[in-house]
This record gives structure tokens, C-alpha cells and sequence, in this order.
């Protein structure tokens, strides 16, 4: 018998394609020229003349060299070709099983002179030697893909590892990886669909890179259509039952990672990501997050710049959850701890909350977990953005973030109805407060919406969270009034947006004061107070009596305790002091309040403190009818220290009273220092011959010493006030005084 | 003459037969006539004994038939097409059979050539045929009665000592560069060529890639030197557009193609060289291509019972491994003692640091030197 291989042709292989109708005419020529020819194969193989029936098989084989076919027309042309070539395997498996061995036979298919026809034949051979004697299969299987790099023309290499994939469907060796297994075990199975995959994928994202720039989307419709080859591959690998989660994150996992990164081609990514997830549904949801985990960290190791490719993991695993419906990811279990894992990663990598936000998927995901897993991971994306003082600089970015991390600031529906760690809950929501000053915008008018989204979210916080929430909003507000003040030049509105601004700072405080907050709120009106009148916009002295009156109203409703009372009391009066922005007819009542309410106080030492306190009101106060000038009324002050001296007088307690005398004392020194001459050095004297006749009385002890000290500071000032004149420019003169 | 006396029934003539001893055992191989056409003649190697018999037939048995001596020939010969008048006789000896005398009836002469030296392979090609013969003649007054019979000769070797592979990057610059390996520079002729192109370069769209296997025949020498280039095989080895980084492998099985040992210089008179030339052709039908020179011989085979035997368990077993391993992907995987690197026609030049590429040859080729000839392998003796 003579062996006689068709001729090695190189008719023109115009890389053209037809048009539409010519397409039609090929791909008809084409089908009944396989059609005869596998014919006459067919009538050579029953006849038992087996080199016959393969000249034929190789002729028939040699249209699938065409370059003329569109793939759709291949495909046809293709799925008729392999279709014949199964008469062919069962004949020689039936020729094999007869025992009747041509034992050349994988050498001889490779005398064909075309390597498309050739690489065909030598698969079905190859398989036909798989099927019949096993101990070969491992070093089949690695020659065969192997061989197969011989096309690496696209279309023809899809077709081609396509047909070694179908036809080593059912041989592939699945036994668990022991060494030298001479069937093969399953690392040899994914060693070869791996490199077959590797290999097609390449053939399948070159397609993208060939032909016209013009004919780009014609590629990328041909290109999606034809990327089930390519995905084949990871369904086989899925089928593997030995491939266990395991073997799936090594080495199954990388080798496809490895060519999804490589290939960097869009379609492909995408495409191919989907497929990996796919094509584990078996799994367990915590090994599907697990893996998910690797895909980000690929994504992020390898496309920093991408966000979608994160974004496309995180929907996937949406989906997912969805498949399985998966609602509700408990805390502490082994998928939370996943996912959770998942999580961080972005933000860990990105370190910027707003590309997080990105990423649309991500508050949805959020969303899956229970309570607890969603507030830690919210108070793990805080803690991130003021790690790395992170700004988030829209309202729509403020409204996302807050939404996200919202079982930080609302109460939420699966909250457990036990109270949490009063600590903890302490330093998540300072945590919080914080945050707000990095929702800061540096255009004025942008930053007002983001005060106005974040009182929002903010405002239904209830009243444990309110007092960490609210404050930094309200100050950050005031900041923003000043800066309207320091667009006055560019802003013509500047003043009524101020005013605007303290209306939703007064709402705010009224906030604090409805959740019965007393001091809080009474600080931020006299906060207020000062920046109103330090703005000095239109209405600012409307607003500041306001927000001075509301303090006192907060001071006599609310605040009961009596050292509170004081110190509120101390703190109107220094805010009071501090302003300078009221007329007359304001400032009056006001000071007189003050005064008025700190005789008032119940405690007598704290009178005493009170009234001294006011004391400096009269002095330093600046009102507009003193022009801005401090109104220096020394009688008033004389009168207060006076008063401040007889209350101190009315203490019981020997030591109280004493210190009440030497804190008296030194307002009595820092008034006569700064020129008050209603006060004189005869009073200081008759103070501290009081002082020194009562102190030997008291009884020993921290108290006493503390204040035996202040009473000496207090003398050491005076003595070297006394021995160096000439230091004080004011011309004071401590002449008389007997220490 | 005689043929033309017999037939008018002059004279008494004679049929001459060479029976050549072990006729049954012996192997027979293929040779081409100098017509082309295959004849089968019985197969000898060097130093085996040629013996046998001649049997003479008489026309007219009873009849006296005259001759001067009857002798027997053992002649090697290389015939120059184109200078058919001279035949140069490498090896001629002779036996006597009978002394001058008379026949009256058949007779069988025993003859022997014990232990003939046969240095060199019989060989038909373009333009020159080297050949074993035997020749019976009858001699006579006016014509001699002869017979020839043609014997193949075949040249065994051993496996070569040095047996290097051939690696070489080349290319043309800026444009192609490729490194090709072939494991061996010497083959069997039933080897099998295992390598790999690796494409280090590429800025050609490559429409494919084929080897082919060319055989170079010089015969003369000085201004009378021709040569005859044919291609022997033409075998694809790549389909469509590497890029860089790729690696193709190569495996040529060599049994299927009329090949003969190399050979050189054979009696001064001519030599029969192999190369392989690796052609690739892009996508304007432009020829890229480097030819290398391999080395064929011929294996002995083995004839022993025990020797089939393990032959029949190699082919078994090594399926596959037969083949060599194909490893690919890594490009300095090396196989092994090819640290040489070298070999080949060009050798490979190193130039410091520089690696000068060896350059390939392109052609801008429309008349296509492919002779349409088929290129498959011919006549390959399968199954019979």
C-alpha cells in the first residue's frame, strides 16, 4: 500500500473576507466538498483500506485552512468537518478494540504536509490510543497540546484546541495528585486544559490586534461570539471532580489569573472574570468569597487605575448571594469573616475612601451583612479616611459616605435591642466627629450642602449620638460663616448666606436642646455669639443677643447643678466680655443679667467667684457705644469686688474663705495694675493683713498648702513689683503697700 | 546479433540466470532506475560474501554452443549522465566459470565473491548513478552472450560520537529574529527531527512557516562541477501570525522520504548533501529562509529475535518520548550538551557582548522556486 498524502498546497489564502452573499456561496462549496470526501473516506474505511480513508480525511480536513470564512461560516464548516471525523474514531476504535493494531499510526498522521489537517488527524488518533491503551495518556495528552502551537493563526487555533478539548472530554484524567501516576492524575488534567486555555486565550485577544482599525467593532462582534472556546476550557477545569478548593486556588486559580492579567485586553478581563465565577457555583459561599478575595487583590495588584475591575468582582459576588440567596451574613461566621476580608481590601489598597465610593457595588455589599459586621466595617472606613485625611469634598460623595456608614449614625432596624459598651459606643462616635471636618469642601457654597446633607443624616442620630455628631457640625459651620467673610469682596450675598448659616446652626443647637442637652448647646450659642459678632455681617447683633439670650435661658432652665451653674455662669460672662458687637440697649441688660444672675447663686463661694467674674465685665466690655473701647468703669468694678468681699465674708468655711480673699486679692492687683484708681493700695493692704491674720488658723493640710502657695505667688509678685519700679511703663506704684 | 540469429534459428543460443544464494532470506530495497522507475533488487552490505549460481539454458539442448571462456563480473560503478561513455569502475573482479570450450547442454556454475568490500551506497539521482552489478558473459566470436543482475548496496553506520544540536538565532533586522533548534545535526534515516522555532522578533505579518528538506547533488569537479538542488519534503510547521515570545515546535519524521546517507566526495567523483531550510513567508508571498546543513546516515538495524523484541517494546512504550520531549516555552531550556551552540553551515558568531544575528534570506518571490511537484512524502512502504 502506498502511502499518498494530498498534495502540500499553497493555493492564495487571501486574509479577505467575503461579503455577505459570497459567504454563503464558500461555506456551501466548502460543506459539499466535505461532504463527498467524507463520503468516499467513509467507503475507503469500510472496505478496511484505512490509508485511504485517511487521504480523504485529510483532503476533507484541508478546507478547514481557509481564510475566507467569517467564524460563524467556520463554525458551520467546523461542527460538519469534526462531525465526520467521528466515523473515523470509531472505526479505528473498533479496529483498535479488534485488536487489529497499526501501531505507526499516530507517526504516519503526521506525514501530512499541512499542519491543519495534520494537527486534526493527530488528535483523533491520539485520542483513539487514550481510549485503547491508558498508560500512554498523560504523555498524549502534554504532546497534543503541545503540538498544537503549530497554528497560531486565531480562528484556525480556536478550532483547533477547540476540537482537543471536546475530544479529551471524557479522558482526562481526574484521580488525586499522587507522584508518577502513569494514567496521570488531575495535576496533568489541569496542566493541559491551563496550557490549552493560556494558549487560546492569546489566539482569542490577538484577533483584536489583527486586520483594519476600521473593522474594530466587526472584531469585537466576532470576538464575542466566539469566547464560549475560550471559557470552555475553565468549564472543563470545573468539571474536574478532584479539583477541590484547594487545587483551585493553586495552581487553577493563578494559571488563570495569570492570563487574565497578561492578556491586557478589556473584553477578555471581563469576560474571563465572569467565567471563573461561574464556574464554581459548587462551592461554598465562604470558598466563593475567598476566591473573590484573590480576584480583588489581582485586580488592585494589577490595574490599580481600574476601578471597574474591583467593581465587577463585587457585583459578581452580589450575584452570587443573589443565586444562593444569601441574605444575611452573620457575624463572626466563616463568610463574614471572608467577606469582610473582601472588604477591606480596596480600602486598604486605595487608602481613599472616595475611590471606594466608586465603586458602585460596595454599600450593597455592605448592605448583606448583619448589624454588627456592617458598623465594624464602617467604623474601619472612617477610621481609613481620617488615617489618611481623606476629604470628601460634594454633597453627593457626603450623602453616599453617610449612607454607607450609616449603622454609625442612626439606629438601624436588626439592631440587638442590649445596650453596647457605653466606651466603645464613646470612641466610635468621637470617631465619627471627627469625620466630620474631612466633609470640607473649599468652595463656601458647595460646603453649605455638605452641612445641610450631614445635619440630615446626622439629625436622626438620637440623642446619644446627637452631642458627638452635631457640635462638629455647628463649629464647622461657624468656619464657614468666617470664610463667607473672607469672600465678601467676590460674594455679593455674603451676609444674607451668613445669615442663612446661623438659622441652620440655631436649628441645630435647638436640636441638642430638644435631645435635653444643657451645656452643649450653651456653649455653641456663646460660640456662636462671639463669631456673629466677630463676622459683623447685617442682623449680626440680632443674631448674637439671640444666641447670648438663648444661652441664658438654656442657664436658667436647664442647668440645676450648682457648680454647673457656675462654670456656665463664667463661661457667659468671658464669651460676654469678649463681644463687642452690642449697642447700648442690648449690652445693658445683658451685663446686668450676668451680674445679676451670679449674685444669685446658691453657694456663696460661688457668688463670690461670680461677681468677681462680672467685675472684669465692666472693666474690659466693649459695647458700640464705647465704640469698640473697653468701657473701664472702675466704680462698677470697685462695687463688684466689693460685694465679691463681703460674700466671702458670709463663708462659714475658714479655708473657703480665705481662698475667696486671695483670689479676691488678685483682682484686686490685676485691677490696680491696669489702672483702675478706684481701687488702692490701702484696700490691698487691708486684704492681705486679713489674709495673714487668718491663714496660721487654718488646719494643715493640702488645701491649706495650696492655698498658703497662691498667697505667696501672689506676694512674690508684689515684691518684685515693688523692687524693680521702674519694669511697670504704666507708671504704677505699689508706694504705701506693706507686705 | 545472437537475438537476431535465434531468431531466424541460426546458431545455437543460450539463456544465462543469476541465482543469488538466500534469495529468500535476503532483504530487497527500493532503487530507482535511471528512468525513474523503482526496481527491487536484493540487498548487500559491505564486506558480505556475493555468492550463488549462474544457470546456462541452451536454446537447443544437444546442440553445440562455441565459447571462448565463460566468466563472472562483480563490478561498482558511478555513471556520470553526461558523460555516458565513461563509466568509472570503483570495484571490478572477476571469476572465471569455464575455460574456452564447448556447451552441449544447460549447466550450473557455482560462483563466489567472499567477503566483497562495497564502500559506498548505490544511489540514482540527477545526474549521476552509482551501482552494483553482476554480469555473466558468455564469450563468443562474434557477439557475447550477457547477463546482468543489479544488487543494492546499503552503507550502515554507527551512531555518531559527536552528535551536537544546531541552535542558532537569525534573522533580518529590525524585522525577524527567531532562534531555531534542531536536537541533532546527524539523523538516521528513520530519525526523527524534534525542535522549535522560538520568535524573538517579529514585525512581519508570517502567513506560515514549512520545512523542507532539500537535497544538494554535485557531481564533477572544477568548470565540468554541477549541481542539482531538489526538494524532498516540504512540510508545514506553523499556520498564521506568531507573535513575539512564541514558540512552535518541530517534529519531521524523516522514514517517510526517499533519503539516502549523506554523502562526500564519493570517489572524487560526486557528493549527495542534506540540508534543511527553514522558510517562512509572509503575508506578500515574501520568503524568509536559512538553510542548515544535517547529516544523514544509515542504523543498522537490528535483525536478532532479541533485538525485535525490544524494538517492538520501545515502540510501545515511547510513543510519544520516541518523538522527543517537546519542551517549550522556556527558550533556554536547553536539551542538554549543546553548549556548543554551534554547528551547522554558519556557526554561530558571537561577537562580545553583541550577538550578531546570522542573516536570513529574504526574496521577494512570485515564481515560487516550489516546483509544483507533491511535496507529501512519496512512496512510503506502510503495512506490505
Amino acid at each position: 500500500m502506498i502511502f499518498n498524502w494530498s498534495k502540500y498546497s499553497f493555493k492564495p489564502m487571501t486574509p479577505q473576507l467575503s461579503p455577505v452573499d459570497e459567504q454563503d456561496k464558500l461555506l456551501d462549496e466548502a460543506l459539499s466538498l466535505v461532504k463527498s470526501q467524507a463520503f468516499q473516506m467513509k467507503r475507503q474505511l469500510d472496505k478496511g483500506r484505512l490509508m485511504d480513508g485517511l487521504k480523504h480525511a485529510s483532503t476533507m480536513l484541508g478546507e478547514l485552512r481557509t481564510s475566507l470564512l467569517s467564524p460563524k461560516s467556520y463554525y458551520e464548516l467546523y461542527m460538519a468537518i469534526t462531525d465526520e471525523l467521528r466515523h473515523l474514531e470509531l472505526y479505528l476504535l473498533d479496529e483498535f478494540q479488534k485488536g487489529r493494531k497499526v501501531a505507526d499510526l499516530y507517526e504516519l498522521v503526521q506525514y501530512a504536509g499541512n499542519i491543519v489537517p495534520r494537527l486534526y488527524l493527530l488528535i483523533t488518533v491520539g485520542l483513539v490510543y487514550i481510549k485503547t491503551n491508558m498508560s500512554q495518556k498523560r504523555d498524549l495528552l502534554r504532546d497534543l497540546v503541545e503540538m498544537c502551537r503549530g497554528v497560531q493563526h486565531p480562528l484556525r487555533g480556536l478550532f483547533l484546541r477547540n476540537y482537543l478539548l471536546q475530544c479529551t472530554r471524557d479522558v482526562l484524567p481526574d484521580i488525586p495528585d499522587t507522584p508518577d501516576h502513569p494514567d496521570g492524575t488531575v495535576r496533568d488534567s489541569i496542566d493541559f486544559v491551563l496550557m490549552n486555555f493560556a494558549e487560546m486565550n492569546k489566539l482569542w485577544v490577538r484577533m483584536q490586534h489583527q486586520g483594519h482599525s476600521r473593522d474594530r467593532e466587526r472584531r469585537e462582534r466576532e470576538r464575542e461570539e466566539l469566547r464560549i472556546l475560550v471559557g470552555t476550557n475553565l468549564v472543563r477545569l470545573s468539571q474536574l471532580e478532584c479539583v477541590n478548593l484547594e487545587k483551585y486556588r493553586k495552581p487553577v486559580l493563578p494559571g488563570i489569573l495569570e492570563q487574565v492579567v497578561s492578556c491586557r485586553d478589556a473584553i477578555a478581563q471581563e469576560y474571563l472574570m465572569e467565567c471563573i465565577i461561574q464556574t464554581r457555583q459548587d462551592m461554598a459561599v465562604e470558598d466563593v468569597v475567598s476566591l473573590q478575595v484573590s480576584l480583588v487583590n489581582l485586580a488592585l495588584k494589577c490595574y490599580a487605575e481600574k476601578v471597574e475591575y474591583v467593581d465587577k468582582v463585587l457585583h459578581s459576588t452580589l450575584s452570587i448571594f443573589e443565586r444562593l440567596n444569601f441574605q444575611r451574613v452573620e457575624y463572626n461566621s466563616a463568610v463574614s469573616r471572608e467577606l469582610t476580608k473582601l472588604m477591606k481590601i480596596p480600602i486598604d489598597s486605595y487608602n481613599d475612601l472616595l475611590t471606594v465610593l466608586q465603586l458602585e457595588n460596595y454599600a450593597t455589599l455592605l448592605g448583606h451583612f448583619d448589624y454588627r459586621g456592617r458598623k465594624t466595617l464602617a467604623a474601619y472606613l472612617v477610621a481609613n479616611a481620617l488615617e489618611n485625611e481623606t476629604l470628601v469634598t460634594t454633597h453627593d460623595q457626603v450623602d453616599a459616605v453617610l449612607t454607607m456608614i450609616s449603622p454609625l449614625i442612626e439606629d438601624q432596624k436588626d439592631q440587638p435591642s442590649e445596650e453596647e459598651d457605653p466606651e466603645d459606643f464613646a470612641e466610635e462616635q468621637s470617631l465619627l466627629g471627627r469625620f466630620i471636618h474631612h466633609l470640607h469642601s473649599e468652595d463656601a457654597d458647595q460646603q453649605y450642602q455638605i452641612l445641610n446633607i450631614a445635619r440630615k443624616h446626622f439629625g436622626g442620630g438620637g440623642s446619644r449620638r446627637l452631642k458627638y455628631t452635631l457640635a462638629p457640625i455647628v463649629f464647622q459651620a461657624y468656619q464657614l460663616a468666617f470664610k463667607y467673610k473672607s469672600l465678601k469682596d467676590e460674594d455679593e450675598l455674603w451676609e444674607k448666606k451668613c445669615e442663612k448659616i446661623f438659622h441652620f446652626v440655631r436649628q441645630t443647637i435647638m436640636a441638642l436642646v430638644k435631645a435635653d442637652l444643657a451645656e452643649l448647646p450653651l456653649r455653641l450659642f456663646l460660640q456662636g455669639a462671639l463669631a456673629a459678632g466677630q463676622i459683623g455681617f447685617e442682623n449680626h447683633e440680632t443674631v448674637a443677643y439671640d444666641f447670648m439670650s438663648e444661652a441664658f435661658s438654656l442657664y436658667e432652665d436647664e442647668i440645676s447643678d450648682s457648680r454647673a451653674q457656675l462654670a456656665a455662669i463664667t463661661l457667659v460672662t468671658g464669651a460676654f466680655e469678649a463681644t463687642s458687637c452690642f449697642s447700648e440697649e442690648n449690652h445693658e441688660p445683658l451685663r446686668t443679667q450676668c451680674a445679676l444672675a451670679a449674685s444669685k447663686l446658691l453657694k456663696k463661694p460661688d457668688q463670690c467667684r461670680g461677681v468677681a467674674a462680672c467685675a472684669h465685665l465692666f472693666w474690659s466690655g466693649k459695647s458700640l457705644a464705647t465704640k469698640g473701647e473697653e468701657m473701664r468703669d472702675g466704680k462698677r468694678v470697685l462695687e463688684c469686688l466689693k460685694k465679691g468681699g463681703r460674700i466671702a465674708s458670709q463663708c462659714m468655711d475658714p479655708s473657703v474663705q480665705v481662698q475667696l480673699f486671695v483670689e479676691l486679692l488678685n483682682h484686686y492687683i490685676y485691677f490696680y495694675e491696669k489702672g483702675n484708681d478706684q481701687v488702692t493700695v490701702g484696700m490691698l493692704n487691708q486684704l492681705i493683713a486679713r489674709i495673714r491674720e487668718q491663714l496660721p488658723n487654718l488646719e494643715a493640710g493640702d488645701e491649706t498648702e495650696q492655698i498658703n502657695k497662691h498667697f505667696s505667688n501672689t506676694l512674690d509678685h508684689l515684691r518684685s513689683r515693688m523692687e524693680y519700679p521702674e519694669a511697670d511703663e504704666e507708671g504704677i506704684s505699689y508706694e504705701g503697700l506693706v507686705l | 546479433m545472437s537475438a537476431i540469429m535465434s531468431f531466424f534459428g541460426f546458431g545455437q543460443g543460450a539463456e544465462i540466470d543469476i541465482v543469488l544464494d538466500g534469495t529468500e532470506t535476503r532483504k530487497m530495497a527500493e532503487i530507482k532506475s535511471e528512468d525513474g522507475k523503482k526496481e527491487r533488487h536484493l540487498l548487500y552490505y559491505d564486506g558480505e560474501t556475493v555468492s550463488g549460481k549462474v544457470n546456462v539454458t541452451l536454446k537447443k539442448p544437444g546442440s553445440r554452443l562455441e565459447h571462448q571462456g565463460i566468466k563472472i563480473e562483480f563490478i561498482g560503478q558511478i555513471e556520470l549522465y553526461y558523460d555516458r561513455g565513461n563509466h568509472h569502475e570503483f570495484t571490478s573482479l572477476v571469476k572465471e566459470l569455464a575455460r574456452p570450450g564447448e556447451l552441449t547442454n544447460h549447466v550450473s556454475y557455482p560462483f563466489e565473491f567472499l567477503n566483497v568490500e562495497k564502500p559506498f551506497e548505490s544511489y540514482t539521482g540527477s545526474n549521476v548513478r552509482l551501482r552494483y552489478f553482476l554480469r555473466v558473459t558468455i564469450v563468443r566470436r562474434l557477439s557475447d552472450i550477457v547477463r546482468e543482475v543489479d544488487l543494492v548496496v546499503h552503507t550502515l553506520s554507527s551512531y555518531p560520537e559527536m552528535n551536537n544540536s544546531i541552535k542558532m538565532e537569525v534573522g533580518i533586522e529590525e524585522c525577524l529574529h527567531i532562534e531555531f533548534e534542531y536536537n541533532k545535526s546527524k539523523y538516521h534515516l528513520k530519525d526523527v527531527i524534534v525542535g522549535k522555532i522560538y520568535f524573538l522578533l517579529v514585525r512581519i505579518k508570517i502567513k506560515h512557516m514549512e520545512i523542507a528538506i532539500i537535497r544538494r547533488e554535485t557531481t564533477g569537479s572544477g568548470p565540468n562541477m554541477y549541481t542539482e538542488n531538489e526538494t524532498i519534503a516540504k512540510y508545514e510547521i506553523m499556520d498564521g501570525a506568531p507573535v513575539r515570545g512564541e514558540s512552535i515546535p518541530i517534529r519531521v519524521f524523516l522514514a517517510g522520504y526517499d533519503l539516502t546517507p549523506t554523502m562526500r566526495d564519493i570517489n572524487k567523483k560526486f557528493s549527495v548533501r542534506y540540508f534543511l531550510n527553514l522558510v517562512l513567508m509572509d503575508e506578500e508571498d515574501r520568503r524568509y529562509f536559512k538553510q542548515q546543513e544535517i547529516t544523514l546516515w544509515r542504523k543498522g538495524e537490528k535483525t536478532t529475535r532479541k533485538g525485535i523484541q525490544q524494538q517492538q517494546q520501545q515502540q510501545q512504550q515511547n510513543l510519544t518520548t520516541r518523538f522527543g520531549n517537546i519542551s517549550i516555552g522556556d527558550r533556554n531550556s536547553s536539551n542538554g550538551g549543546n553548549d556548543g551552540r554551534s554547528s551547522g553551515e554558519d556557526g554561530e558568531k558571537e561577537d562580545g557582548r553583541e550577538k550578531q544575528v546570522n542573516p536570513m534570506t529574504r526574496e521577494d518571490e512570485e515564481s515560487g522556486s516550489e516546483e509544483g511537484g507533491g511535496f507529501g512524502p512519496k512512496g512510503v512502504p506502510a503495512g506490505e
